[in-house]
């Protein structure tokens, strides 16, 4: 049923850094990622946005590089390169040409080893980060809904529910004495995997991990935040202005079983049955019958790169003309139906082809045309930091194509209960209102 | 803030010898009712993608309305003479296909991607969205109501207003200048211009149909000739537009949005086409100023002073004219100041010779980021795409390194006076009016706008 296999040599040096090779000759390029596991749900309190911050912190100099040398020389080896933040893992990855392999290991060796970075680096990233959040969310209709609007909403520990982008006034009390602090906790080989997919032997690529990150020495394990949370047992509720929109909007998130159990795979399917595109059961129901909303969408974020409390969230931007609660009991009617009536075989089946193909494709594709296997790199990355496992891979479909039409039927009324879930209306305030009431910026 | 000088990196690991990169071979044909074929093998994963595209877009129909064949090209998946939308959907989920249907200024598509086991039906529905599509009237309004709620939202976003009014700026009366429809235009939608648009630029003589991925080329060929052969209709007559005047001077557009946090700068001039001779030459010469991450601008306004998040610069090929633009959403104290440097590192380049070790650096990385594309089928699809939308020579792929590494810096200083025309560069300021105005009037006479379009 399952065609592709990717072959994956894994080993683990002895200061505990984890190297997962994965071959393939098809052209003379190579993707080369570090994860680190620590993302913004567990960054320091009082310091949102600090993991985020941290990472372009990273771009900004170590011992034998400094500032702008990563970039520089990524870049002029015919290479791309870029990092992200997000719940659990900070990524760093980059592809390149393959002869310029070794030199993209010994430029992430080098920062791992040794961040070098003053305080007017990390002036300089402050502002840039401050522009980023303004483009991204302050001077963007339903710029961050939901994915920062939801959290405060849905959770109760502070690990869940604060700003990720980072409040400006945190941001601003952050000085290099944490930026360091940082560094040594989390950015250790025991803490990280390194990834190199594409044109490599597995024979170079694990001699050349050995012999630019064997001699870093490991810390000891980070004693990390405990994320959970206390039971939800009634819905919650939430309400954030919309400063340049025209259209309410709402998002509706419903708690997720445990990674890597029965119920989190029929959940993915149950996923796919309402938010699967223009086929999926919300779209069809809200956009293209009822004619309520304007767009249905959203579901779960990354499914397999989370390992704390996260919800499968729709979002919904509605008609003027319909109420909330009127929009809301629309999208509660295609709820209880798959409650009330499960899914059939048929259903199922189409579901379950699309999920194959669309696995498949995330293996291959990258971000946009100009990073070759970005998704198979972000699977092999998770698998391994979460799971130990990076052959999961090549077996995690198997179980997916397994579930049952009663597995998706008991899951959607175990999980999609009111007092499991939380939601968030985006409203809009009309115009010429101001636009930074209500934000919280220093001066 | 003085710049500190740039420390150099110590025991950077050499590159090795570089291998070969190489295309895959394209097969190509024509069928006999004048629909071109490419196709290309690429096995990275059992499946393939695919584009038919048409070789007119929205500027081909603008002398009816703006906008006119995206929303042709919008309605088309949802119904056909046999499938209702509903149909269309599932049986697309039950091949696990994905299918969207658009169109920009030049061009109309179809493109999809699907597993190869089922090439066969999915090419069938393509087939029968080119050819049979019935455009429902319930369908229609439906899109109609949706574009309205787009079109309005638009005009909420920093980056929309800003490049809808530079393309006015740069295009006036050529149908460049738009870049989306007013409400008005999308109300006046009527159903028979759709049906004239999809019968006039959805014929198999204005069409190409390339397919990349895990297939076997004279099997993919059969099934192609299978599905397409009956399909008969002509190429639309080509509209020719006046050239549109080149405005000579700086010119500041100010949108004023109330309340922005923050002030999109958007500036540009006119440039070339894919086409012309100097296209590889302005690629390098944009790629050191603001093309790539390790450029001037980058390093300048970012790196070195903070005042944005994503400064870049680009050349827009559209098919008949190109342009050269420069953008940065930068804090809104500082809008002169970042007009400042955007015009400095301009100037720079029009007056120095660059560093050989500098252009050296865009050479490579213009030629390595180039060959990154021959790793997934989508990235080939999109490489051949552009190859044939720009009737670009058949070996442009296979030269385009070579003709990137032969460009020296006289030509590159040559090429930045021609094109980087910064005296006569039109810069758009999208923001508070009240934050930025004092800022905008000292770059060049200044006009403000309202997010709506009108004159303040």
């Amino acid at each position: 049923m399952n065609p592709l296999h990717i072959a994956i040599e894994h080993r683990k040096l002895a200061n505990g850094f984890d190297v997962v090779v994965a071959p393939d000759s098809t052209a003379p390029v190579v993707t080369v990622g570090v994860y680190y596991k620590i993302g913004f749900r567990l960054e320091p309190p009082g310091r949102s946005g600090f993991a985020h911050l941290f990472e372009h912190m990273m771009f900004q100099g170590s011992a034998n590089a400094p500032k702008m040398q990563h970039i520089k020389l990524i870049n002029s080896s015919g290479g791309v390169l870029n990092g992200s933040t997000s719940y659990d893992v900070t990524n760093y990855y980059q592809a390149v040409p393959s002869n310029a392999l070794e030199r993209v290991l010994w430029l992430e060796a080098d920062r791992m080893r040794a961040l070098k970075v003053d305080d007017e680096n990390l002036r300089n990233q402050r502002d840039v980060v401050k522009e980023e959040v303004r483009v991204n969310v302050m001077n963007e209709p339903y710029g961050g809904f939901p994915w920062l609007d939801m959290p405060p909403v849905a959770f109760r520990n502070w690990a869940n529910a604060h700003n990720f982008y980072g409040d400006f006034a945190d941001l601003d009390a952050a000085h290099l004495g944490d930026v360091q602090a940082f560094f040594k906790t989390y950015y250790l080989p025991n803490n990280a995997v390194l990834l190199i997919l594409g044109d490599v032997q597995p024979a170079e690529g694990l001699a050349l991990a050995e012999k630019h990150f064997g001699s870093i020495p490991a810390g000891s394990p980070p004693a990390f935040g405990d994320p959970s949370e206390p039971e939800q047992t009634e819905e919650r509720r939430g309400h954030v202005d919309e400063k340049f929109g025209t259209l309410p909007a709402m998002a509706i998130g419903y708690l997720l079983p445990k990674r890597r159990t029965a119920d989190w795979c029929a959940m993915a399917l149950l996923d796919q049955a309402l938010h699967g595109g223009r086929a999926g059961r919300l779209y069809r129901e809200l956009v293209l019958e009822k004619q309520i909303a304007v767009e249905a969408d959203g579901g779960i974020d990354d499914l397999f790169g989370y390992n704390g409390p996260t919800q499968m969230t729709t979002r919904v931007l509605h008609k003027p003309e319909y109420s909330s609660e009127a929009a809301l009991a629309a999208f509660d009617a295609v709820i209880r139906q798959v409650q009330e009536k499960g899914i059939t075989p048929d259903e199922l089946e189409q579901l379950k082809v699309k999920w194959r193909s669309d696995y498949y494709a995330t293996l291959e594709s990258g971000r946009g045309n100009y990073m070759p296997k970005f998704g198979l790199m972000h699977l092999l990355a998770c698998f391994t930091l979460f799971d130990h496992e990076p052959q999961l891979v090549n077996t995690i479909l198997d179980g997916f194509l397994a579930v049952t039409p009663e597995q998706v039927h008991s899951v959607a009324k175990k999980y999609l209960r009111n007092e499991k879930r939380a939601i968030v209306f985006r409203t809009p305030v009309g115009s010429g209102s101001p636009a930074d009431e209500g934000v919280k910026e220093a001066a | 803030m003085a710049s500190r000088a740039v420390e150099v990196a110590v025991g950077v690991p050499a590159l090795a010898p570089e291998r070969q990169a190489t295309w895959p071979k394209r097969t190509r044909t024509r069928l006999e009712n004048g629909l071109e074929v490419i196709l290309a093998e690429s096995h990275t994963i059992p499946k393939f993608h695919g584009e038919l595209l048409f070789r007119s877009g929205n500027a081909a129909v603008a002398d009816r309305s703006i906008g006119l064949a995206e929303m042709t090209a919008t309605v088309l998946r949802s119904g056909t003479e046999k499938r209702a939308s509903r149909q269309i959907e599932e049986d697309l989920r039950r091949i696990g296909a994905d299918l969207s249907s658009h169109a920009g200024s030049d061009a109309s598509a179809i493109s999809f991607s699907g597993l190869s086991e089922f090439a066969e039906p999915l090419l069938g529905l393509v087939g029968e969205l080119a050819r049979e599509a019935s455009f429902p009237e319930a369908e229609f309004e439906r899109e109609r109501r949706q574009m309205l709620e787009e079109v309005k939202l638009q005009r909420t976003q920093p980056g929309f207003l800003a490049g809808e009014r530079l393309r006015q700026a740069l295009f006036g009366a050529h149908p460049y200048a738009h870049i989306a429809p007013t409400e008005a235009q999308v109300a006046g939608y009527k159903l028979d211009d759709l049906h004239a648009v999809y019968r006039e630029l959805y014929t198999p003589q204005n069409g190409l149909l390339l397919l990349v991925g895990d297939f076997e080329p004279q099997e993919m060929l059969k099934t192609i000739e299978t599905v397409f052969r009956a399909w008969s209709g002509t190429k639309p007559e080509a509209k020719a537009f006046p050239a549109p005047a080149n405005p000579r001077g700086r010119r500041v557009y100010l949108v004023h949005m109330p309340g922005a946090v923050q002030t999109q700068i958007l500036a540009g001039c006119h440039a070339i086409t894919r086409k012309h001779p100097d296209w590889i030459k302005l690629g390098v010469t944009n790629c050191l100023y603001g093309g790539a991450f390790n450029s001037r601008l980058v390093m300048n306004i970012r790196e070195d002073k903070g005042y944005t998040y994503s400064p870049r610069s680009a050349v827009t090929p559209l098919r008949e004219h190109g342009f050269f633009s420069v953008s940065a959403a930068v804090r809104n104290d500082v809008v002169a100041a970042s007009l400042t440097e955007i015009f400095y590192e301009l100037n720079k380049l029009r007056s120095l010779s660059v560093p050989a070790a500098e252009l050296a650096d865009a050479q490579n990385y213009l030629s390595g980021v180039f060959s990154l594309a021959l790793a997934t089928q989508q990235g080939l699809l999109t490489q051949f795409s552009t190859v044939a939308e720009h009737e670009l020579p058949d070996d442009y792929l296979e030269t385009y390194r070579a003709k990137v590494r032969a460009v020296t810096p006289e030509e590159l200083l040559a090429t930045a006076r021609r094109y980087l025309d910064s005296a006569n560069l039109q810069m758009v300021l999208a923001g508070d009016r009240a934050q930025i105005e004092s800022q905008a009037v000292l770059f060049g006479e200044t006009e403000i706008f309202d997010a709506q379009g009108d004159r303040l």
